[in-house]
């Protein structure tokens, strides 16, 4: 009984970490999607300059562990633009996911056969106009599936920025632990919390897959 | 009397790499001709039509539409490819859009419709293939002939003055061809110009006013199909049309 109420106690202090992950993790997807969708399209369509900018940042930023990212913009850039440690934390994420999203949306858009721009360029579509009411949505479609993957690393990686000090999930978790002695009901809080983020972000993106799927 | 040629193609040349495959082609066609490309494989029959809508441009020569050298610096070529019309051999329907969706989608982005004008063009220009029935189904819900006869509804949206059909039924089972075909012939009784590559011999014989022979990227010979396949001139066209001829009668 004792163990319950201080699993609803700690719960109820730890779940005011929650919209704290899910704001990092919605924050961090959206940076990532605009980098990952612009980094992809000028990989595959860009002229020889921006497919090397692209190609660089796409190799650089996966070749390095996330926290060493989070710090760089924590402790150096946030230095120089003022910066909050939820942005700094969430903005690093984003960069770092955009990396691995410009490698699923390559993937789709290569995926996406060529005829496709052939017929919309052949009704008068400029290439831009071909990409983006053609292919995108194709490719956007064929990349759901490893997108969603990608939307739960996210979401666990979310727990990293609780190195800068934002009062996340893991975080709160951390503070009761160290308050209570009682680490084992603080962490299994925390523990639940993800568990049940992450099987409703995977319940969701599955709906919206079988919702858009391409019938090829 | 003479009429301006709809389409003028002056010594076209093109090279992909150290291959050519056009070498110096010439052709002039008038308005509503039906014109029958024929030729073995590799004869550039596909690069030259992808050459007349600028798909691919030609390394060296000219092409007019009408009045204007569209191959001239300067052009806009997706203006110019909005006029010629162009049907593939595999279809190439854009696969997340319904047949509606596909006919819709040029008249709405490039043609600037709205909504409701798009629509309404487009439910005519299914009418016009006979698929009004099938408008809210899938690319993937539809039987080849039927994904090719949208495709040419989709071309027609853009109101083109001319078009080009690259092997419209070699991707088709046999007894799909026959729909297809009819469009195109109903087409060409509507006056439209056509350029058809297509060993549909059949199709040639009623429908086309000039079958030109091409091989290795040039004209060997041109004429009116009674001509051609009566009485050509050249021994490589008539070991050529036999051979198409007795394929098509052997089924």
């Amino acid at each position: 009984m004792e163990f319950v109420q201080d699993l609803t106690t700690t719960l109820n202090f730890i779940v005011q970490g929650l919209w704290v992950t899910i704001g990092v993790t919605l924050v961090a997807l959206t940076v990532g999607l605009v980098f990952g969708l612009v980094t992809a399209i000028l990989r595959v369509y860009g002229n020889a300059f921006f497919r090397q900018v692209a190609t660089v940042y796409s190799v650089i930023v996966r070749a390095v562990p996330v926290i060493v990212i989070i710090f760089i913009l924590y402790f150096v850039i946030a230095r120089i633009v003022n910066l909050s440690p939820f942005l700094a934390g969430s903005l690093a994420l984003g960069f770092a996911s955009g990396a691995y999203q410009t490698e699923i949306f390559r993937g789709a858009l290569q995926a996406v056969p060529p005829g496709q721009m052939t017929a919309a360029r052949a009704i008068g579509m400029s290439r831009i106009q071909a990409i983006r009411s053609i292919i995108l949505p194709q490719a956007v479609r064929l990349a759901l599936p490893a997108w969603g993957n990608e939307a739960t690393l996210v979401l666990k990686d979310s727990t990293l920025v609780f190195v800068v000090g934002v009062p996340e999930i893991l975080r709160r978790a951390q503070q009761v632990s160290a308050r209570t002695l009682e680490p084992f009901v603080a962490f299994a809080a925390a523990l639940l919390l993800y568990l049940v983020l992450t099987l409703l972000t995977t319940q969701v993106l599955q709906w919206i897959e079988r919702r858009y799927r391409l019938q090829l | 009397m003479t009429t301006d040629p709809i389409l003028r193609i002056e010594d076209v040349h093109k090279s992909f790499g150290a291959t050519q495959v056009l070498k110096g082609f010439s052709l002039t066609i008038q308005p509503q001709e039906v014109l029958v490309l024929v030729g073995p494989s590799g004869s550039g029959k596909s690069t030259l039509l992808r050459c007349i809508n600028l798909l691919s441009p030609p390394t060296s020569g000219k092409i007019w539409l009408e009045a204007e050298e569209i191959t001239a610096p300067g052009v806009n070529q997706d203006r110019v490819r909005q006029r010629i019309g162009m049907v593939f051999q595999d279809f190439n329907l854009f696969t997340h859009l319904t047949a509606l969706g596909n006919v819709m989608i040029g008249l709405s982005k490039v043609r600037k419709m709205s909504k409701k004008e798009a629509h309404d063009l487009a439910m005519l220009e299914l009418e016009r293939v006979g698929l009004v029935e099938r408008a809210d189904h899938y690319p993937a819900q539809l039987s080849g002939g039927q994904k090719q006869r949208v495709a040419i509804a989709r071309a027609l949206g853009m109101d083109p003055h001319i078009m080009l059909f690259d092997e419209p039924t070699s991707a088709l089972d046999p007894e799909l061809t026959g729909e297809v075909l009819e469009v195109m012939q109903q087409l060409a009784v509507e006056g439209m110009t056509m350029i058809v590559v297509s060993h549909e011999m059949g199709f040639a014989r009623q429908v086309a006013s000039r079958i030109v022979f091409m091989e290795g990227g040039v004209v060997v010979e041109q004429g009116p199909p009674q001509q051609m396949f009566d009485n050509p001139v050249h021994e490589r066209t008539r070991a050529f049309l036999r051979k198409i001829t007795d394929m098509d009668s052997g089924d």
